[in-house]
């Protein structure tokens, strides 16, 4: 600060003495110039009187006149030499006032001229006009002494250094007031803007008055307020995001587990469902077996026994005629068979949905029979009040991939189908197709529940967005339907309006499923594609 | 053949004779306007027939032969020059005017350019100026000094004479008036006051306060207190009554010269006040 008001007064002051001296020299030659110009008029003054006065005695040759005149002249003090000549150049009267050897003078010559408007007194009896025809009739010389305008110059710069340098250091000290008062108030302004910017937002610059630092300083203050008003309010801020982040992060811990224990389920499900299958499996074997058996043995058995009856008439077996127990038993031991194979079906499917089953890849497979699994799967699960009709195509060719994810895909679809009716009330279509310009197969899942809202449309293929996570969902099945159609080179596609219901399309090229066989196999072999997107996810 | 010579001769010298008749001739020194105002004058005043000739435009032995041919009735000389050339004519009388030095001889009269020196007597009495300076020189004002020096004794006037036969002589001669007059009487002679030496009239006048009184009113814005002015045109008129007079028998000689009967007096109110004078003169 102190450098600041040194540079201020040393750049005043060296400013001041500039135009001090520019002044003062503008202001010596100003009057030097006058000095000169008024001598100059003063001598031309006196010789033009002079030659005004000496024209009569010039005219009338009264040189006793004339001298008189030009001692009259010459005794003022810068007149250094007087003549008057006639016009013939002939030298009348001359007065030397003093030995005029002083170098620098003023020569100055004025003519001394007849009245040029005086007529004659016969003209002027005539009357003719009057018409100046002034007549040079001689010269008055005059000699003016300038040596004073050395004097008055010497005069004129001591007195200009003097108040000149007076002035300089008047205005220099002044000056060196004012910077003190206004770099004072810098100094304040400047110590009040350290203060707050290491962070001391109470500080404020006190400075008193209505100019530009004053301002400047209210300005400052103002904003340090503001800074500090934000800075607790950025505190209390604080202070809630803390809060709330923590909050978040708890009920993402409650929602991650959630999930965890959902996948949890869904992994014990499927350990579930492969040891009832396993156990389901065994004993079904056996009835199926033993249906096979009673089949075979009742076949070898009804012929004896057929003579039986004819030979010894009708008898009873278990209490019903033998005529209707024979066909009973066939029918029964066809029904144990057939409804063995249709639990190991079941048992199957629920295995298979459970942990996979790598030797279900198949290069071909109709769409139509994964559709008929998936139901089969679901058959348990159809509610009372949902209507479910299927319209399979006739002309859907087999296409290449893994009718058991498929099936996982429309398990999916059909059962968010039957989860959106409203009241578990409602109709759900399931139709094939075989899209010959496209060569493509479609299954389309057609619901009359509430629809999807555009907002939930956008998040729909998330992985663990579910609008069911408190029913049981996990966020995972239509992401992971999404992967496998993908996979099998097709595309699922929803559109839904809210109150409209929701149709869910899978389309699958035919050629390229084919295309993707060998990949498919390959995969399948070493890890249940899910599983993938587990990882990745 | 003769005989038809003789006759076309005779015939070529009369018929212009009617024509030429004329009873004045004006000879005119120059064209002026003041001497033509005069001329007005005159025509207004007679009514005579009169042939006009400028001698500028003419040599002066053609105008001498034209006068003797011609031979009008009465000259009427306009100007000196004029009247110089007029005066050579013998027989034939000869009126002038507009001729400030005339020196007529017999046979010839006129009206001057110079008032009657009584009429600037009137104002020096008005004024009460009792000495009163007159430079002149006397081949040319001589005359008429001593007219105005008698008539100034009558009026109890005492006229300060200075001769000067030069103009340069003038200042020293008003100069050796200081003290000594009460007015100055500027008369228009043209070496008393010329040109160049005008100025010392009305320089005198500041220095000694003494009005100047002169002869026009050209002056009165240099300095002069009281101009008494001519009036040429009613100097023509004069002239033309003369001329008239003339015409009908009168011999010149009994009709002697005049001086103009019209005054055109005029003050300068400033000068006077200055002199502490009155400038309500009476009539002169």
């Amino acid at each position: 600060m102190k450098g600041f008001r040194f540079r201020l007064y040393l750049i005043s002051t060296a400013t001041i003495a500039l135009l001090t001296a520019a002044f003062a020299s503008v202001y010596v030659i100003t009057e030097m110039n006058g000095y000169r110009s008024t001598l100059e008029r003063e001598g031309k003054l006196l010789a033009t009187i002079l030659a005004q006065n000496a024209r009569l005695p010039l005219f009338a040759e009264n040189r006793e006149a004339l001298s008189l005149l030009a001692s009259a002249s010459a005794r003022h003090p810068s007149i250094l030499f007087v003549s008057i000549s006639n016009a013939e150049g002939q030298l009348l009267t001359e007065v030397r006032n003093r030995k005029d050897d002083v170098g620098d003078a003023i020569d100055m010559d004025v003519p001394i001229t007849s009245p040029g408007t005086v007529l004659s007194p016969d003209a002027v009896l005539l009357g003719r006009a009057t018409v100046d025809n002034k007549r040079v009739i001689g010269h008055v010389h005059l000699r003016l002494d300038t040596s004073g305008v050395r004097e008055q110059l010497k005069e004129l710069l001591v007195a200009s250094l003097a108040i000149g340098t007076l002035f300089w250091i008047n205005v220099s000290l002044l000056c060196y007031q004012i910077l003190k008062r206004v770099t004072y108030s810098f100094k304040m302004l400047l110590r009040g803007i350290e203060e707050i910017g290491s962070g001391h937002l109470s500080t404020r610059v006190d400075l008193e008055g209505d100019d530009e630092l004053a301002r400047a300083a209210n300005a400052i203050n103002a904003m340090a307020a503001s800074l500090e008003l934000r800075e607790l309010e950025n505190l209390s801020l604080q202070e809630e995001l803390l809060k709330a982040m923590k909050l978040e992060v708890q009920e993402e811990k409650k929602r991650v587990m959630a999930r965890l224990i959902q996948t949890n389920k869904m992994t014990s499900l499927g350990l579930l469902l492969s040891s009832m299958a396993h156990e389901i499996n065994n004993p079904n074997a056996s009835i199926r077996f033993s249906g096979h058996m009673i089949s075979k043995i009742w076949a070898d058995v009804v012929p004896v026994l057929d003579r039986i009856r004819e030979e010894e008439g009708d008898f009873y077996l278990g209490g019903v005629p033998f005529q209707t127990a024979r066909t009973a038993l066939s029918d029964n031991a066809v029904k144990i068979v057939e409804n063995s194979e249709r639990i190991a079906r079941v048992v199957q499917g629920l295995r298979e949905y459970g942990i996979g089953d790598a030797t279900k890849g198949r290069p071909d497979f109709n769409l139509n029979d994964a559709v008929s699994a998936a139901l089969s799967v679901l058959a348990c699960q159809m509610k009372q009040n949902v209507q479910l009709r299927t319209a399979l195509g006739s002309d859907v060719p087999a296409i290449a991939g893994s009718q058991q994810q498929i099936e996982q895909v429309l398990i999916n679809l059909i059962m968010n189908a039957m989860q959106a009716l409203p009241n578990a009330c409602g109709e759900v279509d399931v139709t094939t197709r075989y899209e010959r310009e496209s060569d493509e197969v479609v299954v389309e899942v057609q619901d009359t529940g509430a629809g999807i809202s555009a907002e939930i449309m956008e998040r729909l293929f998330e992985p663990f967005f579910s609008t069911k996570l408190d029913r049981g969902g996990s966020g995972l099945g239509l992401y992971i339907s999404q992967f496998i159609v993908a996979e099998h080179g097709g595309r699922l596609l929803l559109s839904s309006e809210p109150g409209n219901g929701t149709l869910a399309r899978v389309i699958i090229p035919v050629k390229r499923g084919a295309a993707l066989l060998g990949e498919l196999v390959t995969a399948e072999n070493k890890q249940h594609a899910a599983d993938t997107v587990h990882q990745a996810g | 053949m003769r005989i038809l010579r003789s006759l076309l001769a005779a015939i070529l010298l009369v018929v212009p004779l009617p024509a030429m008749a004329y009873d004045i001739l004006v000879l005119q020194s120059l064209h002026e306007k003041g001497y033509e105002e005069a001329v007005r004058g005159v025509r207004r005043e007679c009514q005579a027939s009169t042939r006009t000739i400028v001698l500028s435009d003419y040599a002066e032995t053609d105008v001498t032969r034209i006068i003797r041919e011609e031979h009008p009735r009465v000259i009427v000389a306009v100007g000196d020059r004029a009247l110089a050339v007029a005066e050579r004519v013998r027989g034939i009388p000869v009126l002038y005017m507009m001729a400030l030095n005339p020196k007529p001889r017999q046979k010839a009269t006129g009206v001057g350019m110079l008032l009657d020196p009584s009429r600037y007597l009137s104002v020096f009495d008005d004024i009460g100026a009792k000495r009163v300076g007159v430079v002149y020189d006397p081949a040319r004002s001589g005359s008429y000094v001593r007219r105005a020096q008698t008539a100034a004794r009558r009026s109890g006037i005492d006229l300060v004479l200075r001769e000067v036969h030069s103009p340069k002589e003038t200042p020293a001669m008003l100069d050796s008036l200081r003290g000594k007059v009460d007015a100055l009487w500027m008369i228009p002679d043209v070496t008393a006051v010329s040109p160049a030496s005008t100025e010392a009239y009305f320089l005198f006048s500041q220095a000694q306060s003494v009005p100047v009184v002169t002869f026009s009113d050209v002056y009165l814005s240099m300095g002069g207190a009281v101009a008494l002015g001519i009036d040429r045109f009613d100097i023509g008129k004069q002239l033309g009554a003369m001329a008239e007079s003339v015409l009908a028998g009168t011999p010149v000689d009994d009709i002697p010269p005049q001086t103009p009967r019209r005054v055109l007096p005029k003050t300068n109110d400033g000068v006077l006040r200055r002199l502490k004078m009155n400038s309500g003169l009476g009539g002169y």
